[in-house]
């Protein structure tokens, strides 16, 4: 019997160094024909549900590239790995995209619990690979010494939650407001961005990742409707959660009884009804965006990535979380370009840092990359939502706010972007 | 007190789905001996099965039909060509309590893996056949729907059939006799093979309905039921696994103290309160609440 | 001359492996110092699977559970308390175990079904209980940080082979007590009231007590491994030990031979080398999404149940077989 043992350790030490790769050369991941990019997001799972389209956005516009030249030559290839939006599930994969992969850079990774924990157990800062456009609003992926390697792009959740607060009390003074926001470090940011904003929140109520049930649900909705007048009610959750809310609301004939605002993250009109909420309940609530609204065909950008997603992308509807995913290539093909025909991992982070701030994109407000900051968007404008899930300017004109993700104030932006490079193809360098 | 009315409520609902999973599997195992884990799985497939027949008929009652026979003939299938072969080949050593069990574990894998594989992991959505808007009560909307009427009335009818089989027919008996003393079960002539296949069709009817009966108020994608699954067992365990009483009682036991706990205490509370409502009742009567060691109630 | 008693050619043995396991450190990659510290992890987690339900027959649904217990606690010792690694994984080992002399002591009573639906209970409502006190860290969870490999290994040490000499030092050392301890007399105890507790009540062995020591090692081992794999994974998380976890550490347990403790590194392998099979396996034929996600499960499933209809007892016993 102890053969048995002898024999099974052999095997396991043989298959160890049989199946070992020789070393990889300076930075993986690039050859003269292609460049390797790695992304971990949701694609099964209640949260793939509402950003799987995102990769496939990717994708599409990166095959677009792909058939006009590419980056210099060199075709982009996207591997996509599933993580179900859970910690330990986004640290492997990731690890695996650095270590069995070998990709050249991240781009793309979403979820905050996710990705900071990917982050870490990946060794990202170690191995400077850089970790582009990361797909959610934790602030903390602003800062450059705990992440030195990540760019954010979408502005702030605690950003959204300061001008949300001037917005709250701007249009809805005498309102109790109610927060209902997933319990992490996306929820905790947006608590924070409140607190900064000085908004009074009459009740909060934070609920673990995917514990919120039809039955919770209609118990705190039911709790809140005992609160006079029409009280304010911010929804910062995942959209799938949203979308719970809105039908238990539903069912219990509460909809007209609140207003709604939803967040940036759950606040995507078309997933929502996709998943079964009423046009009637949407109709009215309060959503925040810095895209033109995906509907808008007449945007230079929307109608562009709406003929990208026709030809290499088909099947799949054109909604703001294609247009995000697209931006996101858009802005990663640019930095590629900017790195220049020598592409290394730092020449790539430098280039972001030096130039990032002038690429072309459908954003309305400013990116503000630099030397010294690795955070994109920084503004938001509120709109209402129509039955048809358009979003449209609160009030009819467009009003943009800008602000940062600490104390500093909320200010009207004058900023207008840059046109549309030709046919959506950059030419920058 | 309207918050007092909702948890009642909605503890009806989830319990009863929950008493649908216990009863199946009390079933499995009054029968056989055997926890089936892959309960979850038989459900979830028979519903996927049951989601397909309502998409091309257009009628959710007769998907649930349908649901109700396919979780017949698979529980069927997987007691004659796969837990049969397994009691044959473990005969002795400590592994015969453990591998049943554990070839159920597997199974459930292999099921979910399939339904993976034919239906994608997005998750699909079958309509309620009525409203789930709730119900006007003095004024205001109660968390009560036509919909959690209708799923209380089904189960409890399923319910009574089930004890109306046990206790009152041929068949009834001859399963509960094959379950306790196959040998003599089989002196009397009593085809104690054909009997067991017989206890883990119900079964997979049960589950078959179960899912049906869920999945309108949540979503269809491989995984639905597992927490079903967890809770079905819990409720199996409190009642005592020898009773179908037994089962309804504990699952109605658990749906009421973990509606009430979240929704008076914290939402958070789910899984800790149906582990400490285990442990106290396994620490007072280890066989559960409704089972008696020394002689048989039913 | 020195008589080589069995428990010294065993101690022999793995101080052998220790050294072949440096050596092969060496000359692998970090890819594979990677997998082979899940490896380890999982051998080491299985070893205490085998010890609770091979040895002393008692069917526990709940080591994720167990191995979370050792992962927050030693979590917490580093970030919290900032105590070295060494002594977090202690910690870890020790608070597990505590907890499962607890559980032991009041599952004692329980068999069969009832037992196992416990500890299921236990596996499901244990990480939700990090949402509930803050310091816990609620989906977030604790960060896990050994840190750098000390700077006299030099700049090659990658954090990999760190990480791959930790969970293997530690995995062996914990093996090899465990393998002591069932080959003592304490190992023909529990094996006594495994295949039937009356008989061994009459021989006088007191049985509850002893059920309860197989729980508390059994639960250290596991509190142990559970420290291990967040420090593989940089933190602790409630997504980190899902009910899955349990499941697939009974398979590798079965597929090894769940009475013998010969062959756990076989079923950590086996763990570690089936999704990394069928990732392959879909990086090469591609499919459809539902065909690349399902297939792991598939496979791992599809072995258990050939483990159970056809080498139920483990491998070991077809190896033996042949011979006649």
């Amino acid at each position: 019997m102890k053969r048995y043992s002898i024999v099974s350790a052999v095997v396991a030490a043989g298959a160890m160094v049989l199946s070992t790769l020789p070393a990889q050369a300076a930075d993986p991941g690039v050859t003269a024909t292609e460049i390797k990019l790695g992304v971990s997001t949701p694609l099964t799972g209640s949260a793939g549900l509402a950003y799987g389209k995102v990769p496939g956005a990717m994708k599409a516009y990166f095959d677009y590239i792909n058939a006009n030249g590419g980056v210099y030559g060199r075709k982009i290839k996207l591997v996509v790995r599933d993580d179900k939006y859970l910690p330990t599930l986004a640290a492997t994969q990731t690890t695996n995209l650095i270590l069995k992969d070998n990709v050249f850079a991240l781009v793309g990774a979403l979820g905050t619990a996710t990705h900071s924990k990917a982050y870490t157990a990946a060794s990202l800062a170690a191995k400077n690979v850089p970790d582009l456009f990361v797909n959610t609003g934790f602030s903390g992926f602003g800062n450059i010494s705990k992440y030195p390697t990540a760019f954010t792009v979408l502005p702030s959740y605690a950003m959204e939650a300061k001008i949300m607060s001037k917005f709250i009390k701007e249009k809805f003074a005498g309102q109790a407001v109610a927060l209902i926001a997933q319990d992490d470090e996306f929820g905790v940011d947006g608590v924070n961005g409140f607190k900064a904003g000085a908004l009074a929140l009459a009740n909060t109520t934070l609920y673990p990742q995917s514990s919120l049930t039809d039955a919770r649900a209609k118990a705190l909705l039911t709790g809140l409707s005992a609160i006079p007048g029409k009280p304010v009610v911010v929804l910062f959750g995942t959209t799938d959660v949203t979308a719970l809310i809105f039908k238990a609301a539903e069912s219990l004939n509460l909809v007209s009884k609140f207003t709604w605002i939803a967040g940036s993250v759950g606040g995507d009109a078309n997933t929502l009804l996709a998943l079964g909420v009423k046009p009637t309940t949407i109709d009215g609530a309060v959503a925040a965006s810095f895209f033109p609204d995906a509907k808008d065909s007449t945007d230079a950008y929307v109608s562009q990535f709406m003929k990208i997603n026709e030809k290499y992308n088909k099947g799949v509807s054109f909604d703001n979380i294609v247009l995000q995913g697209m931006n996101s290539a858009m802005l990663t093909v640019q930095a590629l370009r900017a790195a220049g025909k020598n592409l290394t991992r730092t020449g790539l982070i430098e280039a972001i840092q030096n130039k990032g701030s002038k690429f072309a994109s459908a954003g309305l407000v400013p990116l503000n990359y630099s030397a010294t900051s690795h955070v994109g968007y920084n503004g938001y404008w509120f709109g209402q939502l129509n039955a048809k899930g358009e979003l449209k300017p609160y009030g009819g004109t467009l009003a943009i706010f800008t602000t940062d993700s600490a104390a500093g104030a909320v200010e009207a932006s004058t900023y207008t972007r840059p046109a549309l490079p030709k046919n959506g193809i950059p030419t920058n360098s | 007190m309207l918050k007092f009315i909702t948890a009642v409520l909605t503890s009806l609902t989830t319990g009863s789905i929950y008493a649908l999973m216990s009863t199946a599997l009390v079933l499995v195992w009054r029968s056989t001996r055997v926890i089936n884990f892959a309960q979850a799985g038989q459900a979830v497939f028979t519903t996927y099965i049951g989601y397909e027949v309502t998409i091309r008929s257009g009628s959710y009652w007769i998907g649930v039909v349908a649901a109700i026979i396919s979780g017949a003939l698979i529980g069927a299938v997987i007691d004659r060509f796969f837990m049969r072969p397994i009691f044959k080949r473990i005969k002795s050593g400590p592994i015969v309590m453990i591998a049943p069990v554990v070839a159920t574990l597997g199974l459930l894998g292999i099921i979910q893996a399939i339904i993976g594989f034919i239906w994608g992991l997005t998750y699909q959505s079958i309509p309620a056949p009525v409203s789930t808007d709730g119900f006007q009560v003095f004024g205001s909307t109660i968390a009560f729907s036509p919909f959690n009427l209708m799923v209380l009335i089904s189960v409890t009818i399923s319910m009574l059939l089930l004890t109306l089989l046990f206790q009152k027919t041929n068949i009834g008996l001859a399963l509960r006799a094959s379950a306790y003393s196959p040998e003599i079960a089989k002196l009397s002539g009593i085809k104690v093979d054909a009997i067991r296949t017989l206890g883990w069709a119900l079964a997979g009817a049960a589950g078959g309905l179960a899912g049906m009966l869920f999945v309108p108020s949540s979503y269809l994608y491989p995984n639905a039921m597992d927490v079903l699954l967890v809770f079905g067992f819990i409720a199996a365990v409190i009642g005592g696994l020898d009773s179908l009483f037994g089962a309804v009682a504990g699952a109605m036991i658990l749906g009421f103290a973990i509606n009430f706990a979240t929704s008076y205490i914290s939402s958070k509370l789910v899984f800790p309160m149906a582990f400490i409502i285990l442990i106290l009742v396994l620490l007072i009567k280890p066989g559960g609440i409704f089972s008696s060691r020394k002689g048989r109630k039913d | 001359m020195l008589k080589l008693t069995s428990n010294k050619k065993r101690l022999l043995l793995f101080i052998l492996l220790g050294w072949v396991l440096l050596l092969v450190g060496d000359r692998v990659g970090e890819l594979r110092q990677y997998q082979g510290s899940f490896v380890a992890t999982y051998s080491l987690a299985i070893a205490s699977i085998i010890l609770l339900t091979g040895y002393s027959g008692q069917l526990s649904l709940g080591h994720s559970a167990l191995m979370a217990v050792g992962a927050y606690a030693g979590a917490l010792s580093i970030n919290n308390a900032h105590l070295h690694p060494v002594i977090a994984l202690i910690i870890a080992t020790l608070t597990a175990g505590v907890f499962g002399l607890i559980l032991g002591v009041a599952v004692a009573r329980l068999t069969g079904p009832y037992l196992a639906g416990t500890t299921l209970a236990l596996a499901v409502s244990l990480p939700t209980l990090a949402n509930q006190f803050p310091i816990l860290g609620g989906e977030q969870g604790v960060v896990f940080d050994v840190g750098a490999p000390p700077a006299r290994f030099g700049e090659g040490f990658s954090q990999y082979k760190w990480f791959f000499w930790i969970s293997s030092l530690a995995a062996l050392i914990m093996i090899w007590m465990i393998s002591n301890l069932l080959n003592s007399r304490y190992g023909r105890t529990f094996r006594a009231i495994r295949d039937n507790q009356i008989s061994a009540a009459l021989a006088g062995i007191n049985a509850g007590r002893v059920k309860v020591i197989a729980f508390a090692v059994s639960s250290g081992a596991a509190g142990l491994a559970g420290g291990l794999l967040v420090m593989l994974i940089s933190g602790v998380s409630p997504s980190a030990f899902p009910l899955s976890l349990s499941f697939s550490l009974l398979t590798g347990a079965v597929v090894t031979g769940v009475y013998n403790l010969k062959g756990v590194m076989l079923g950590g392998l086996v763990l570690v080398a089936i999704p990394e099979i069928a990732d392959s396996l879909t990086t090469r034929i591609g499919g459809s999404e539902g065909f690349t996600a399902t297939l792991p499960g598939f496979l791992v499933s599809a072995l258990l149940i050939l483990a159970v209809l056809f080498a139920p007892n483990g491998p070991g016993h077809l190896i033996k077989r042949k011979k006649h």
